[in-house]
């Protein structure tokens, strides 16, 4: 009797393939040699999705008018289709005007904390919600139909506050890695200290480790957190947030954790100074 | 096997993860990570071990990877590691119970997740989430077992 079953196992090769994945998942998590990739895979996605989505309307389209073969019926769908295209006009100029008031009080706030009116502005295309509300991977993806030259590490303004910063461009998409991303560092200031504070992985939250007691935060919860302006990236004293809990770690190290002032999930806008008025 | 054969077969496992995509966003907050695409690929392997060897483990994992996941060579490597250790001891899995087969199929789902979550995202490891993720997929198993079969024998009556 055999003392093992016989298999279709050749090690070699088996071999072979874990070690040839293991280099490629090393060099991608280490170094990101396959970013580039990723994004042009992502970034066709997209347009095959939008593709595919014209392509059904136009099939359904064409399907329904076939059926249009009568005088009467005729008459009948084109009353129906006009009073259907009034009421559709009237809806998309209402949210026409409503994206126009959206955009204006948007440019106005950027106006108001950035001092500047050269500002150009992106309409969100994707934002990667599994890996937003479970994981260390936060970006979002705007779309950049102008295919205005954005150079890598603008800061991205959204809502009231900046929410990141320009990674990438794949196409005409613009990968924008957000500040509750694990891989982002973005230097504040508070009242009473300065510190780098990394993404937590975690909607909205950052933190940052301070070599303090934490009794010197009693009653700190609540502050506002701004933007020191030393990473060189961001403008400074723009509100970023407050701080939402003070952790011990040990007992002269706290970790400072920072609940951000801007949801990127209800924003559809987003601004960049632009490069121009970004030079000194 | 012809190459048409394997676009099907890649196509269940795409399916697979598409479905985990869709639905984990909702059963992450039951503590619940859904692994359709790894369960999908370990079945095909288990089904037909002599027509799926190394080579196509590891280029459907890469399509994975390009598709569904956030770096490359994650899905490569545990596609080509699962595929060995199925390989090895796919005989004895054939006089294995149905509970049996869920343990071991469970257990390296579980694997993979936590392998997951220790190498892109440590922050939100957690023994919860791997323990709801093993005792669902124990059940979640025999359910995706017995639907390929019928979907394999439907689609490759001659393999």
């Amino acid at each position: 009797m055999a003392r093992s079953t016989p298999s279709y196992t050749p090690v070699r090769n088996y071999a072979l393939g874990f070690f040839l994945s293991a280099f490629l998942l090393f060099s991608d998590i280490s170094y990101g040699a396959f970013a580039p990739l990723r994004g042009f895979v992502h970034a066709s996605n997209l347009y095959v999705q939008m593709v595919s989505i014209s392509m059904f309307k136009n099939i359904s389209n064409s399907l329904s008018s076939f059926q249009q073969n009568r005088n009467l019926v005729q008459e009948n769908e084109e009353l129906r289709e006009e009073i259907h295209k009034i009421r559709t006009r009237d809806f998309i100029q209402r949210k026409d005007a409503e994206e126009s008031l959206q955009i204006v009080n948007f440019q106005e706030t950027l106006f108001d904390s950035l001092k500047t009116n050269d500002i150009n502005l992106f309409k969100i295309t994707s934002i990667d919600l599994r890996n937003y509300l479970c994981c260390s991977t936060h970006r979002i993806y705007l779309q950049n139909s102008n295919q205005v030259q954005v150079a890598e590490n603008t800061p991205v303004f959204g809502g009231s506050s900046y929410i990141g910063q320009t990674k990438n461009t794949y196409l005409n998409f613009i990968e924008v890695i957000l500040f509750s991303d694990t891989k982002h560092l973005l230097p504040i200031k508070s009242n009473f200290f300065y510190c780098d504070a990394r993404g937590k992985g975690k909607p909205m939250l950052i933190a940052c480790k301070l070599n303090k007691n934490i009794d010197d935060f009693q009653n700190k919860i609540g502050e506002s957190i701004f933007t020191s302006g030393l990473g060189g990236i961001f403008l400074k004293d723009i509100e970023v947030g407050v701080i939402s809990a003070i952790n011990s770690i040990s007992i002269n190290e706290i970790e400072v954790v920072i609940t951000l002032k801007t949801n990127p999930l209800e924003e559809n806008f987003f601004g960049m100074i632009s490069r121009d008025a970004d030079e000194i | 096997m012809k190459f048409s054969n394997h676009l099907i077969i890649l196509s269940t496992i795409m399916l697979g993860y598409w479905l985990d995509d869709s639905l984990n966003t909702v059963s992450i907050k039951l503590f619940l990570e859904l692994n359709f695409g790894f369960l999908i690929f370990a079945y095909w392997v288990f089904a037909l071990p002599e027509k799926i060897q190394s080579s196509a483990a590891l280029i459907y994992g890469l399509a994975i990877d390009l598709f569904f996941s956030n770096v490359i060579g994650f899905n490569m490597l545990f596609f080509t590691a699962t595929s060995y250790i199925i390989h090895l001891y796919v005989f004895r899995f054939r006089i294995f119970s149905y509970f049996q087969l869920s343990v071991f199929f469970s257990g390296s789902s579980t694997f993979y997740i936590a392998c997951k979550y220790l190498l892109l995202s440590p922050n939100n490891y957690s023994y919860i989430v791997l323990f709801v993720s093993f005792l669902i997929t124990l059940v979640l198993w025999v359910g995706i077992y017995f639907v390929m079969r019928a979907f394999r024998r439907s689609v490759f009556s001659n393999l």
